[in-house]
């Protein structure tokens, strides 16, 4: 074939689907957390493309976001890492005249010390951090983190692998502000968090539940989504907000102030609030939904989901510590060096 | 019955490679003490005599004796012999030194042994001065001898040598011929050597094994093999030679009358065997005697010379015979007759009866185009 | 001026460096750049953020020096000797085997050992969790050959992360071991028997020395990676002893959200690399002057 007649065909079959959609939108979120179903029903419904990029943690995220190789239009934040986006001007303010489906959310999720004012994200999916129970294995009853972390059930237990969730879980089982990551307290917590590591099995952000499965262990102290999961599967496990305090978390929607294309995101936004749409959300992932016209179209049986919809108090969620990660981060790091 | 073992025997053994036969049937023994050659082309299965002796092949059949005792199943580091590799085979991490003394330390001699023989080896072979240096900080020539030394070290009761000294020059390799020769008298060891070079084998060797596509052609003195080939191969593989169809037409006392390329002449009647009419027949070049006027007894034959080469030492003459046959004759340059010769003139050759030598057929040759 | 002349001469021509040029470029985008960025980074300090802010300051050097991120790098530094060093006596005979092989077999060994690349390396991971787990094949297998009463505890053990990276890298090990043993002159071997050497004797005294080289370069791959391998040790160690890599991944892309520090300890383990680099290659040209 003529070299450039076959040069004139690739030009031809690449710019093709780029005019069709001329309008696309890039989704920066985490990843098997956005349905392919619910993507491919936003883009027929309004034909934007959407170029869904993934990654692993809420600091990879930030971290790619402030290089700014890519100019991302929709982001998904947890809350403690929005804080610090708000305070340094790394999101745009919503339009809320584009949001008609905003009234579906549960009041209980908005307004929360993240975003008082929620002028600039919207809960995307929810959940806490609680305790799985293999109860075939575990006859005494768990109520707290006391409960789980006990000599006798030393190599038995699987906790996810983020430094500042175990040293928080340590602050309120003393009776301290989870988010009051001092130096001195540090310091008080450090004998018990010490103790604690040398009892786990297991450090697993990504798949808690897969030692759990696999009858590594017996307990952990996991999201709620991964918990969902495993009662989903055998009702064995139990789930278990732990007595000394409860800690929620919230995974939100925001545009951050670089995007191009506000108005898709909007669209997108609005299309996520959706109540049949967010339920599509609910059956693939289990979390808590914060839509509560999506909750009534749920199942009884996954209302019923301790792990999705927990008797839940208070919200005491994370907030932006800023450097003292750093020591939040040396402190697990020794512990785990010395066991 | 009480005659020595040979130092090395192979009964009937055969090798093949796939469907390539590269030994078949060979039976020999190799006396204690004698330097004996394997020659051959290239292809001929020499080689894998030589390895099959080492132990690197087992054959297929028969067997390999060494000293009388059977080693067939033996693995090469059990057996008492020793190579000198084509390559060398230099150990090139080990100076000349630990080279030496590799087969010393393999047989746990004590240190102090070692040192005394690999001081004498190196003596041996004149590379004095050299024990620290790597293989790669020699030359050709260098390495030759240390690869020598260390065969030889651990006094093995025969040394094999698999083309040695094919890597070096023309001149270096002369002077390694009567080395190795000297240095074989010198220690007593029985040396089966390898070559493909038919001079380098009448310069070294007692005695000579031609082998020819898996099978020894002929074994003998360096002497016989020269004087006496016996079949056209041994004939034309080793110096030049006229190898011509002969017929013999009739006895006379003493002799059998044959006719070669048209010309009448005769052999000892004991050479030519009983009941053949048709056999070939080797004459050396130098063998043919020329001259410009016909020789007395009537023996002589007249020819053309057609072309004339010099070659330093000697002359060669291109002949044709009046049926058109063509013949080689050299002469030596002392010779008042080269003056005489030239090309273009007719001349008369003159043959002794013992140097026309009848051959038989190879074994193996049927069939093939000769 | 000859002097000056036959410098010139050596000097590489315009040619020379048209040619050179893609490899030049390669170099500068991909090896000198990025280290130039994290060797900069190592000497500043990170905002509220976690953004970089240029400045110079050795207090992330400082903080390296610090026992608890000592007594990391030690650990890596342990679990890669220990897997280097398994890696190399399975290694070795394997490497020397697959080399003395006829060459259809070679051809179809070495397939064997290329074929793991075939599919991802997190693939072949989840692969050892399910032989490894309590409920896994192994267990399983030695249950029912009532070998054990129990389940082993395999999984999450030290002994699982050496056994993952054993497997991770042992064709490391192999194939340049092999690249050595393969251009090995058979007749050395074939010398060395003849010398009265057996065969365990000749593999030690003529064919390890005489594949240092590949030896060295299997080390190399082996060692290096090795220490700064973070995903066997979270996946098959449940990330009970943190290894030098997850620390600087958890600085890059994890909690600790200081790009920094995280740099200044990849600086520390290029200079390790390079350590070690060096200290064989002076070894090498010891054992050969050339």
């Amino acid at each position: 074939m003529n070299p450039f007649r076959l040069l004139a065909l690739t030009c031809a079959l690449l710019a093709a689907p780029a005019a069709r959609c001329a309008e696309q939108l890039n989704l920066f979120a985490w990843s098997e957390y956005v349905p392919q179903k619910v993507i491919a029903g936003f883009t027929k419904e309004t034909g934007i493309r959407v170029n869904y990029e993934t990654y692993a943690s809420g600091e990879e995220m930030l971290s790619k976001l402030l290089i700014g190789g890519a100019a991302y239009d929709l982001v998904q934040p947890p809350d403690y890492i929005a804080e610090a986006m708000i305070k340094n001007k790394l999101l745009r303010p919503l339009d809320r005249s584009k949001l008609k489906n905003l009234g579906n959310l549960a009041p209980e999720f908005l307004g929360l010390p993240h975003d008082p004012e929620q002028k600039f994200t919207v809960p995307y999916l929810t959940g806490t951090v609680g305790i799985v129970v293999n109860t075939e294995k575990v006859k005494e009853p768990i109520r707290g983190y006391r409960d789980v972390f006990q000599p006798k059930f030393k190599n038995r237990i699987v906790v996810v692998n983020d430094n500042r969730e175990i040293v928080s879980w340590a602050l309120v089982t003393l009776g301290l502000d989870q988010n009051a990551l001092t130096p001195a307290n540090l310091a008080t917590v450090r004998p018990l968090v010490a103790e604690w590591i040398k009892l786990v099995k297991v450090f697993d952000s990504d798949s808690p539940k897969t030692p759990l499965l696999n009858g590594d262990v017996d307990l952990g102290v996991v999201w709620s989504g991964e918990a969902a999961r495993l009662i989903q599967e055998n009702k064995k496990f139990s789930y278990v907000l732990p007595a000394e305090g409860a800690h929620p978390y919230v995974d939100l929607l925001a545009i951050p102030t670089t995007a191009k294309n506000v108005a898709a995101a909007h669209r997108f936004l609005d299309y996520v609030l959706r109540a049949d749409v967010s339920k599509l959300i609910s059956d693939e992932f289990p979390y808590t939904n914060p839509n509560a016209a999506a909750r009534k179209l749920l199942s009884p049986e996954q209302r019923a989901n301790p792990a999705s919809y927990p008797q839940l108090e208070k919200f005491n969620t994370f907030r932006d510590i800023g450097k003292a990660a750093a020591g939040v981060d040396k402190l697990v790091t020794d512990l785990k060096s010395a066991k | 019955m009480s005659a020595p073992s040979p130092a090395v025997e192979l009964r009937h053994v055969s090798k093949r490679f796939g469907a390539v036969a590269a030994v078949e049937g060979v039976s020999l023994a190799v006396r204690a003490g004698e330097f004996l050659t394997l020659l051959g082309p290239s292809g001929c299965g020499k080689t894998t005599l030589l390895r099959m002796i080492a132990g690197f092949e087992i054959p297929d059949a028969g067997a390999v004796l060494l000293g009388g005792a059977d080693v067939t199943a033996l693995p090469p580091h059990r057996r008492d012999v020793n190579q000198v590799f084509q390559s060398y085979a230099l150990f090139p991490h080990l100076n000349v030194r630990e080279n030496i003394a590799f087969g010393l330390r393999m047989q746990r001699r004590a240190a102090k042994e070692i040192a005394a023989r690999v001081g004498e080896m190196v003596a041996l072979v004149a590379l004095e001065g050299c024990e620290e240096r790597k293989p790669h900080q020699l030359s050709g020539g260098q390495r030759q001898r240390v690869a020598l030394a260390r065969a030889l070290a651990p006094r093995p009761a025969v040394l094999l040598l698999d083309e040695p000294l094919s890597a070096l020059d023309a001149r270096l390799r002369q002077t390694m011929q009567l080395e190795l020769k000297r240095l074989q008298r010198q220690v007593g060891t029985t040396f089966v050597f390898v070559t493909h070079d038919q001079e380098e084998a009448l310069t070294i060797s007692d005695r000579i094994a031609l082998v020819n596509r898996g099978r020894i052609e002929q074994i003998g003195t360096t002497q016989e093999i020269y004087h006496k080939p016996a079949t056209a191969f041994a004939a034309e593989f080793i110096g030049q030679a006229n190898v011509m169809e002969a017929e013999w037409v009739g006895n006379e006392p003493g002799f059998a009358r044959l006719r070669v390329a048209g010309i009448e002449l005769r052999v000892a009647a004991e050479a030519w065997p009983a009941g053949v009419t048709r056999a070939r027949v080797s004459i050396r070049p130098e063998k043919i005697h020329l001259g410009k006027t016909r020789p007395l007894g009537g023996s002589g034959f007249e020819v053309r010379v057609d072309e004339e080469i010099f070659k330093g030492a000697t002359d060669r003459f291109g002949l044709v015979t009046a049926s058109g046959a063509r013949l080689i004759a050299m002469v030596a340059n002392e010779s008042a007759l080269r003056e005489a010769i030239h090309a273009g003139d007719r001349v008369w050759c003159a043959v002794h009866a013992d140097d026309i030598v009848v051959l038989r057929e190879s074994g193996n040759e049927r069939g093939q185009p000769a | 001026m000859r002097a000056a002349d036959t410098s010139a001469q050596r000097r590489p021509g315009w040619a020379a460096w048209l040619l050179l040029t893609p490899l030049l470029v390669w170099l500068l985008a991909f090896v000198v750049a990025p280290a130039a960025i994290l060797v900069a980074y190592s000497f500043a300090e990170r905002d509220e953020l976690g953004r970089v802010g240029f400045g110079f300051s050795l207090e992330n050097y400082g903080r390296i020096a610090d026992a608890t991120y000592v007594a990391v790098f030690a650990r890596s530094v342990g679990y890669a000797a220990i897997t280097t060093a398994i890696c190399a006596v399975l290694g070795y005979p394997v490497a020397w085997c697959l080399a003395r092989a006829s060459e259809n077999w070679r051809h179809r060994l070495l397939l064997l050992v290329m074929i793991p690349f075939w599919t991802s390396f997190l693939i072949r991971t989840y692969a050892w969790i399910t032989i490894l787990k309590s409920e896994g094949l192994l267990n399983g297998l030695l249950l029912w050959l009532h070998a054990i009463a129990t389940p082993l505890e395999l999984l999450y053990t030290p002994t699982a992360v050496i056994v993952g990276l054993v497997y991770a890298y042992l064709p490391f090990m192999i194939l340049p071991i092999y690249g050595s043993a393969e251009k090995l002159d058979p007749a050395l071997i074939e010398a060395a028997h003849d010398l009265g050497c057996g065969p365990w004797r000749t593999f030690a005294q003529i064919v390890v020395p005489l594949t240092l080289p590949g030896f060295y370069a299997g080390v190399l791959m082996v060692f290096v990676p090795a220490i700064g391998m973070f995903a066997i040790t979270d996946l098959m160690g449940g990330a009970r002893v943190p290894m030098i890599g997850n620390v600087i991944q958890d600085q890059f892309v994890g909690q600790a959200r200081d790009k920094p520090f995280g740099a200044a300890l990849a600086v520390v383990f290029m200079l390790l690399f390079v350590a070690v680099y060096w200290l064989l290659q002076r070894r090498a040209a010891e054992r050969e002057p050339a």
